[in-house]
């Protein structure tokens, strides 16, 4: 769980990061013409987008996030600044959370920051 | 009465679940023909379609996977850490409250208007963090 965190959020900033690199080459792209660096990062974000997929899926499942919140983390990688925005939300709500092992019993049959019962 | 149970892939077919296989089937053949037209592009000299031509397979597998791997945890949800009854929370001082108000007052007896408003308290801390985690699925913006 920890290094699945760990993981998650290295691969949130360095996605992100060249993401936001690629943007800025990208409005640059449309001034001097020369679409040779864009190509590279464009192919390296993609690259980096495969392996921030392979990490944070299992992170959405160790967590059990429901559909909304999951598809927001699996296309956070593909929107700029997106990133940042989702990983602080999810540290938020879910991960600290679940590191602490909050788990309260609450009405309705539903546990504290795992909202999704299971059948 | 045996027999008349819902099978446990019942809930494969309810409205929310169809309309999610139909996406991720949509986004998999769109993801397919993006694959497609990449290939095309890169057999016509364009050098850079050729990472495309991999990397949007590559997606389509890895949505078929995610999709088959969620199904899979529906049936089998993974062990959460913490079983239950472990892993409660009480806020500060509730517990021994409520080791205090069980130990006084068994079942059938009339609670003290102490131990009742412990109890109202408690139920009220209950209910704010059921509104809270009730919100979860939304959009709350930055936090």
């Amino acid at each position: 769980m920890r290094l699945n965190v760990t993981l998650y959020r290295v691969m949130a900033y360095v996605t992100g990061v060249v993401l936001i690199v690629l943007c800025v080459f990208a409005i640059g792209q449309a001034f001097t013409d020369d679409a040779a660096i864009v190509n590279a990062i464009g192919t390296l974000h993609g690259l980096l987008y495969i392996v921030y997929l392979i990490v944070s899926y299992p992170l959405t499942r160790r967590l059990r996030l429901s559909a909304g919140p999951t598809v927001a983390v699996l296309l956070a990688g593909t929107i700029p600044v997106m990133t940042f925005v989702v990983e602080r939300r999810i540290s938020h709500r879910y991960i600290e959370p679940a590191l602490a092992g909050v788990t309260a019993r609450l009405p309705g049959g539903h546990d504290a920051f795992s909202p999704r019962p299971y059948r | 009465m045996p027999g008349t149970e819902a099978p446990p892939w019942r809930f494969l077919i309810t409205p929310k679940w169809l309309a999610w296989h139909l996406i991720v089937i949509g986004s998999v053949y769109g993801m397919l023909v993006l694959g497609d037209w990449q290939l095309h592009r890169a057999l016509a000299g364009n050098a850079l379609s050729w990472a495309y031509t991999f990397e949007w397979p590559i997606f389509a597998v890895f949505a078929v996977v995610f999709w088959a791997k969620t199904i899979r945890d529906e049936f089998h949800p993974p062990a959460v850490a913490g079983a239950a009854g472990e892993g409660i929370e009480l806020p500060v001082g509730a517990a021994g409250r409520a080791a205090r108000a069980a130990a006084t007052s068994p079942a059938g007896e009339p609670a003290t208007p102490e131990e009742e408003a412990d109890l109202a308290a408690y139920n009220a801390y209950l209910a704010r963090l059921h509104r809270e985690v009730k919100g979860h699925g939304k959009w709350h913006g930055l936090r």
